[in-house]
């Protein structure tokens, strides 16, 4: 069964929001056909083949009279609702207050009262319709409150997801690291996230409030990479020692970045196992990266050979990806795949098409860090007593290779 | 979730409103109409003429919604809905465990609460945005047809993959972590997730071209004589010596006041710290409201009962440049309201109540409101 439209009249209760498609599919047009409860009315599930996040409950049996009397009533939200309500069955409702009916949309059609949810059905949850046609306009109560239960079809149970990897990939960072990127096999769920990350010392015991919560969590878009930041205000710092809570790395020691297994991912199973970084700390790093001492490979003429750029200390795994690019002699970008190797330490590239003789140019744009957060030209922590606008800093730096 | 928090300006605003039809609508004049689109929905901020700010941090975007909710209420009636998550959930037909809430901000001119709500965590989660009605009841707050404007931020740094691998999937992104309106701007603090980029930017509204975005760096010196570009938590505008200023509150609790006259293209700014709140402790939300003749802030954080801030000696206080030790205080005083425990969010119902989200048993959430301290 498609979708009658247009509808005669739209009894809007709250506006819709935008549909978005929910996984799975189920199907089947015409989900639950609940057998007639009284002699009058039936009242069924629908789901629209076309776009499987839509669901609907329709009551039959109404008579033309009926629904010209609904099409003509000027209600308001709560009289819809008494006739013909959704309910989410959470299961514990019970222990709860009532909880609102679904928010959706009432259409009167030519021969059926129906009453399309705003949102995707929930996996696994089970919905209640509630019809009751006492509340018909004319107030003549006629029949029985008729229920029909739908249950959305669970997803597949298990685990699957994993923590991949943990950068930076060294075994030994400096004590004044910036961030860790956690990244994961598929996507994960938002949320007091940082119950499930813990940096727990040598002896077992977990550091306080390491990290730098950001309610709005640093995700990026597919939600498989989490950034870290260590909290700025835990870094050990040059001059002083923290005299708060204490820095949360210390040289010479050694740590955990541990991962739970109870992390959901975004289909709300947890994690398929648990996840730990462990890693030494060294002193503190306060230079700032210096392109100038980056060792750049010659790859040949006539080749896909690749053109390597070796760090002398380990970079952002992120913003080297990103922020280094290849142009030929005039500018133009050379395309190509990057990736990075040996902890960070080697950026590589790899061009699509064969080096061409000449002059070709590396541009890398300053903000590319080190794993302390030190820029090119611009070490992470700011000397007070010099202006900090005294500090020029130049978007790019260029470093001009030959290809002969 | 921020508004005007200043009396002044608010005052002003007052003003400006009640001088008649032909200051009516006229922020809302050039808005389109329609649907606009979200990707998500985060921090939240009232400007006049029931204008609804609400920062989607999925599109680096700020969207302006004439919510039309412009009657004002004559007074305000306490509220209390118990369980609000499970609430919202069965509104939107899911289980409570799929639902977050944003942020909450209450309309100053309806006294209407509204919640960004995220429905489902993952990212196909669908931002809604749901009003308490008064009387108790919520609904989802119909954006189908709505006056808007929007304002994109700035672009992130150039992608130096351009012409290279990659290209489809830029993990970079930018997260709003808190927005206000004040005197013809939308001020916005944020935190990229790759380089460490703290910023704070005023978008001139109405929007008009909105690229030249201001940016800045906030320094300050409550760590002693070094200090890193720490990225705001959450803030207030406020009048100090007759100059707006912004309060920023940043992690480990330093306050930081700057005037948002340095808030200009590029600039890097030295804040000065004005009290030390102690550590163990993560602001989570600010509000400025007036007792007696005299102004307090009123900060919620994770670790204790909410933080009421004198700010007698705002004017006089001297910058904070020296270590505190101990994690002590230092600074404007405060006492801390140890009986709200809980407070994840808060904003002004009136000039008597705050409302707050806060967490009660067993992941339950509850929004009420109280009387001010």
């Amino acid at each position: 069964m498609k979708w009658i439209g247009p509808d005669v009249r739209t009894a809007a209760l709250v506006t819709v929001m935008a549909a978005i498609s929910v996984p799975g599919t189920w199907g089947q047009e015409r989900v639950h056909s609940f057998d007639v409860a009284s002699k009058t009315f039936s009242v069924d599930w629908i789901l629209d083949a076309s776009n499987t996040s839509k669901a609907a409950v329709q009551v039959s049996g109404l008579s033309p009279a009926v629904l010209r009397q609904l099409r003509r009533s000027k209600w308001e939200s709560p009289q819809w609702q008494q006739l013909l309500a959704v309910f989410a069955a959470t299961g514990d409702a019970a222990a709860l207050p009532r909880l609102p009916p679904v928010s959706g949309i009432y259409r009167v059609l030519p021969d059926v009262l129906r009453f399309e949810l705003h949102f995707p059905l929930e996996s696994g949850l089970t919905y209640q319709a509630i019809f009751q046609p006492s509340r018909l306009p004319g107030g003549r109560a006629s029949g029985d409150t008729v229920m029909a239960d739908f249950r959305a079809p669970a997803r597949p149970p298990g685990p699957s997801t994993v923590v991949t990897h943990v950068y930076p990939s060294s075994e030994s960072l400096p004590e004044n690291l910036l961030k860790f990127y956690i990244h994961f096999s598929a996507a994960m769920s938002r949320g007091r996230i940082y119950d499930h990350i813990h940096l727990r010392k040598g002896n077992g015991i977990d550091i306080e409030l390491p990290f730098l919560e950001i309610d709005e969590e640093l995700w990026d878009p597919s939600m498989t990479r989490l950034t870290l930041f260590i909290d700025p205000g835990r870094i050990k710092r040059e001059v002083r020692p923290l005299e708060e809570i204490g820095p949360a790395l210390e040289a010479g020691k050694s740590y955990a970045l541990v991962i739970d297994p109870e992390w959901k991912d975004s289909l709300g199973n947890p994690l398929q196992r648990g996840f730990q970084k462990a890693f030494t700390v060294g002193p503190a790093d306060r230079e700032p990266p210096d392109a100038g001492k980056w060792q750049v490979s010659r790859p040949k003429p006539g080749t896909r050979e690749m053109l390597t750029v070796t760090f002398p200390e380990p970079m952002d795994h992120a913003l080297a990806q990103r922020v280094i690019h290849v142009t030929d002699a005039s500018g133009r970008p050379v395309v190509g795949n990057v990736a990075l190797e040996n902890d960070e330490r080697r950026w590589v590239f790899t061009p699509n098409d064969q080096w061409l003789g000449g002059n070709y140019h590396l541009i890398v744009q300053t903000t590319i860090e080190d794993l302390a957060g030190n820029n090119i030209g611009k070490p992470f922590e700011v000397d007070l007593f010099e202006s900090v606008q005294r500090r020029p800093l130049t978007p790019t730096v260029t470093l001009s290779f030959t290809v002969r | 979730m921020k508004r005007i928090s200043n009396p002044l300006v608010f005052a002003l605003l007052a003003v400006a409103l009640l001088a008649g039809s032909v200051q009516a609508g006229k922020l809302t004049a050039d808005m389109s109409e329609g649907k606009p689109a979200f990707q998500s929905m985060g921090p939240l901020a009232f400007g006049p003429e029931g204008i609804l700010f609400v920062a989607d941090t999925k599109a680096a975007a700020i969207v302006a919604v004439a919510t039309g909710d412009t009657a004002a209420a004559s007074r305000s009636k306490p509220i209390k809905v118990e369980g609000i998550n499970q609430k919202i959930a069965g509104l939107l037909g899911t289980t409570a465990d799929q639902i977050l809430i944003d942020d909450l901000a209450v309309n100053p001119i309806s006294k209407s609460a509204y919640l960004a709500v995220s429905r489902g965590r993952g990212p196909e989660a669908i931002p809604v945005l749901v009003r308490l009605k008064t009387g108790g009841d919520l609904e989802v707050f119909g954006l189908d047809k709505v006056k808007f404007s929007r304002a994109e931020l700035p672009d992130a740094p150039v992608d130096g993959m351009v012409g290279q691998g990659n290209r489809q999937s830029n993990p970079r992104r930018e997260s709003i972590t808190d927005i206000a309106f004040l005197d013809g701007r939308v001020l916005v603090a944020g935190l990229a997730n790759e380089e460490f980029a703290s910023t704070l930017r005023a978008v001139p509204f109405p929007f008009k071209t909105v690229a030249g975005g201001t940016s800045v760096e906030i320094y300050h010196g409550a760590h002693g004589r070094f200090e890193t570009r720490s990225p705001v938590r959450t803030f207030v505008t406020y009048n100090i010596a007759k100059q707006a200023h912004l309060l920023a509150a940043y992690t480990c609790t330093p306050l930081v006041q700057f005037p948002i006259s340095d808030l200009k293209p590029g600039a890097k700014i030295m804040g000065k710290t004005i009290a030390e709140l102690g550590n163990r402790n993560r602001p989570l939300d600010m509000i400025v409201y007036q007792r007696d003749g005299k102004d307090y802030l009123l900060m919620a954080n994770n670790s204790r009962g909410v933080m009421k801030i004198s700010t007698d000696q705002i004017e006089a206080v001297e910058g904070i440049s020296a270590p505190v030790p101990d994690g002590g205080k230092k600074g404007l005083s405060y006492e801390t309201i140890e009986n709200w425990t809980g407070v994840d969010q808060l904003d002004r119902l009136d000039e008597q109540n705050v409302v707050v989200l806060r967490r009660a048993e067993a992941g339950s959430l509850n929004l009420e409101s109280l009387p001010l301290p």
